[in-house]
């Protein structure tokens, strides 16, 4: 007689520091561009300077993102790129929302 | 400490459609000046070296001043309409956009070189040109 594990619920592998909306929200910005400035981030999401610099901070922290700094002339200039780890957590994100999305019953 | 509660199927739906409106708007407003430029350099490439390839003489020269002097007022355009913009500028991406822009710019001077005046030739290498800028540029416009 063999024992049966049961089937772990997607929501468990949804990735925590993803869940928070304005981290979301910047990684779903970074997927298609790969690096934008900070200014941009900040338009497409609609946050302010210092929300997104805390929660780009929590990303770059957990490895997803990092922050790169330039200067154009005597500008100082901010980009954010989503690292390889980063984007591989997106998508396994996205996976597993897409697979509660498809499920039949509500949660 | 954050807490936060699984979504529901509405709800991770309506995250999916969120993430790849933002992903579309993000990229849709900062892609515009890349696309314009590889265009715009393979068009003015490819023609320029097509003209170079089949002329002499003064002819010659105004091909060669003219691909160069648009050569240089797109690199102003793009820079300009770059600024304060760091999409696609060091992803792997536009890396092999320029790249193979290059590698078929570099051909296509190989033959202005060592192959002068052979129309053919000058008409299949400048082709190649404008045809890589413009896969290049419908490629990130559908990507």
């Amino acid at each position: 007689m063999t024992a049966t594990v049961p089937e772990q619920h997607p929501r468990h592998r949804l990735d925590d520091l993803l869940q928070n909306p304005v981290r979301f929200s910047i990684m779903a910005a970074l997927d298609r561009a790969g690096t934008l400035g900070f200014k941009e981030v900040r338009d497409a999401v609609e946050i302010t300077d210092s929300a997104l610099s805390k929660q780009a901070s929590a990303l770059e922290a957990a490895g997803y993102v990092s922050v790169g700094k330039s200067f154009a002339g005597k500008m100082p200039r901010t980009s954010l790129s989503l690292t390889r780890q980063g984007r591989a957590a997106w998508k396994a994100h996205l996976a597993t929302l897409r697979e509660i999305a498809g499920s039949a019953g509500e949660l | 400490m954050e807490t936060t509660s699984a979504p529901t199927a509405a709800e991770a739906r309506a995250l999916l459609e969120r993430a790849e409106r933002l992903s579309r708007g993000a990229h849709d407003a900062t892609r515009w000046p890349y696309i314009a430029f590889i265009l715009a350099l393979g068009v003015a490439t490819s023609m320029g070296t097509f003209a170079m390839a089949v002329t002499t003489g003064r002819g010659f020269g105004l091909a060669y001043v003219g691909t160069l002097a648009v050569t240089f007022v797109l690199l102003i355009f793009f820079m300009i309409s770059i600024r304060g913009r760091s999409a696609f500028a060091r992803s792997r991406r536009w890396t092999a956009y320029i790249a193979s822009w290059f590698a078929s710019y570099a051909a296509a001077l190989a033959v202005v070189i060592w192959a002068h005046g052979d129309v053919v030739l000058a008409g299949v290498a400048s082709g190649i040109v404008l045809v890589v800028a413009l896969v290049c540029a419908a490629w990130e416009a559908r990507s």
